[in-house]
């Protein structure tokens, strides 16, 4: 808890991760909008469940980065190190700091994606598209925690994230992005959802158990 | 390790079993009645391939295991030495795969989900090896080398089910719940051949352990000569 308000903390004193965050996401938007415009009046309402996702992995990609680099750089995880506490709880804490800063980009990102590019309401499936968003949050999150805190302890630093963070994110990418866009085109019910959100909490629950069992070791001595 | 059998032997095993495989493939196992025809036959190769990547994987997995337990430095190469030949196994997977789905489908690749979850299974074990490229100290490397091998071991059946997901596969599925769905002829050839690949991937570990071994004394060896 004490990890996650001075991470918190810090950053509502600095701002600057959530300014870089608000404005990589809104040009990212921008991008996205000429990169796949490539009719007038097109419409890309079927798009936009992957330009959203791949938003928050590349974005999530930069955060962890960051997460991990400032502890580094100022030999702050010696110290959390030092604490008596499991090391368990190190990676909760920072597991949940990154899912709130994810969750602030979504906020952000979101609405504007949905202004800009969806053509039809969905609010009547705004409770599972939460749910699904939440959950796919908890995957990205605990096992990019978990790869962001091997990768800063090896020489190529935030080089090596990307490499071993994309391939195992895949899975909750495809599921997200196709319950996202199913919602967004289409207007699913939770039954056509079902199937995706089982998965999505099936790889929540078994991420979080790896990550428990291997994060000792990743952390290092 | 004990020396159970030695590792010319295995070889010599592996060799027969396979070229047994391949015999009866084409000679004992009937043509596939559907449009693929004799192009078929690569199953019998393929398919025993396919099988014997995800053993060497799971062999790395269970050594990453047995490494963090026991920080025993045998458990590393035994990681390093499997998940290198399955990477070799994964390539073969696809590129018989796709010279199977250009005479099959009419079209070199296609984003199906087997193809598709060796794809990733690929890039995982390739960043593997980045990531042991980038960590000089040998524990700490060797450490998370298997925390990576379990998490990626782990995501392999998980990719595998979320493809499915993606309608319209094209991939015939041949070993279902309800049974394996090949004539009696067929599965025999099929069987010998996965034993044969198989005890190729057996054979393989072997030798390349003791290389690595070789290769760990003479670097101490070195180090202690002070060279």
């Amino acid at each position: 808890m004490a990890i996650l308000r001075k991470d918190l903390i810090r950053e509502l004193r600095t701002r600057e991760m959530i300014i870089s965050m608000i404005l990589f996401v809104l040009l990212a938007m921008v991008i996205f909008h000429y990169a796949f415009s490539v009719k007038e009046d097109a419409d890309l309402t079927y798009f936009t469940g992957g330009m959203l996702w791949v938003t928050f992995i590349f974005a999530m990609l930069l955060g962890l980065n960051r997460s991990f680099a400032q502890e580094k750089d100022e030999r702050c995880l010696d110290g959390l190190l030092l604490c008596p506490v499991d090391r368990v709880t190190i990676f909760l804490a920072k597991t949940a700091g990154n899912l709130v800063f994810l969750l602030i980009i979504q906020v952000v990102a979101v609405p504007v994606f949905t202004l800009f590019f969806v053509s039809r309401s969905y609010v009547g499936d705004l409770v599972p598209f939460l749910i699904v968003m939440l959950l796919a949050d908890v995957g990205i999150c605990a096992l990019g925690t978990l790869l962001a805190t091997i990768s800063m302890n090896t020489r190529s630093r935030d080089l090596l994230l990307p490499i071993i963070f994309l391939p195992l994110i895949v899975p909750v990418l495809i599921a997200a992005t196709g319950a996202t866009t199913l919602i967004f085109a289409e207007g699913a019910g939770f039954g056509d959802l079902l199937a995706r959100v089982l998965f999505l909490l099936g790889f929540d629950a078994v991420f979080l158990v790896a990550a428990y069992g291997t994060y000792d070791f990743a952390i290092g001595e | 390790m004990k020396q159970l059998v030695s590792a010319p032997v295995l070889f010599v095993g592996a060799g027969i079993f396979l070229v047994t495989g391949l015999l009866l493939a084409f000679l004992y196992a009937p043509i596939d009645a559907s449009t693929m025809g004799y192009s078929q036959k690569i199953f019998f190769y393929h398919a025993p391939i396919a099988e014997t990547a995800l053993v060497a994987f799971g062999v790395a997995f269970v050594a990453a295991i047995l490494y963090l337990r026991s920080q025993d430095p045998r458990w590393d190469r035994l990681g390093v030495v499997s998940v290198r030949l399955g990477l070799v196994f994964s390539l073969l997977v696809m590129a018989t795969g796709m010279i199977w789905g250009k005479a099959a489908w009419g079209t070199w690749w296609d984003w199906e989900p087997r193809l598709t979850t060796f794809l990733l299974v690929c890039f995982l074990y390739v960043a593997y090896f980045v990531l042991r490229s980038v960590v000089e100290e040998e524990q700490r490397r060797a450490t998370f080398a298997a925390v990576f091998s379990i998490i990626a071991f782990i995501d392999v059946p998980i990719t595998f089910f979320a493809t499915r997901f993606l309608p319209a596969g094209m991939h015939p599925t041949v070993i279902t719940m309800g049974g394996t769905g090949m004539p009696g002829s067929m599965f025999v050839s099929f069987f010998i051949s996965m034993i044969g690949m198989t005890l190729l991937l057996v054979a393989l570990i072997r030798r390349d352990l003791a290389v690595e071994e070789l290769k760990d004394r003479v670097a101490d060896l070195k180090n202690s000569i002070g060279g």
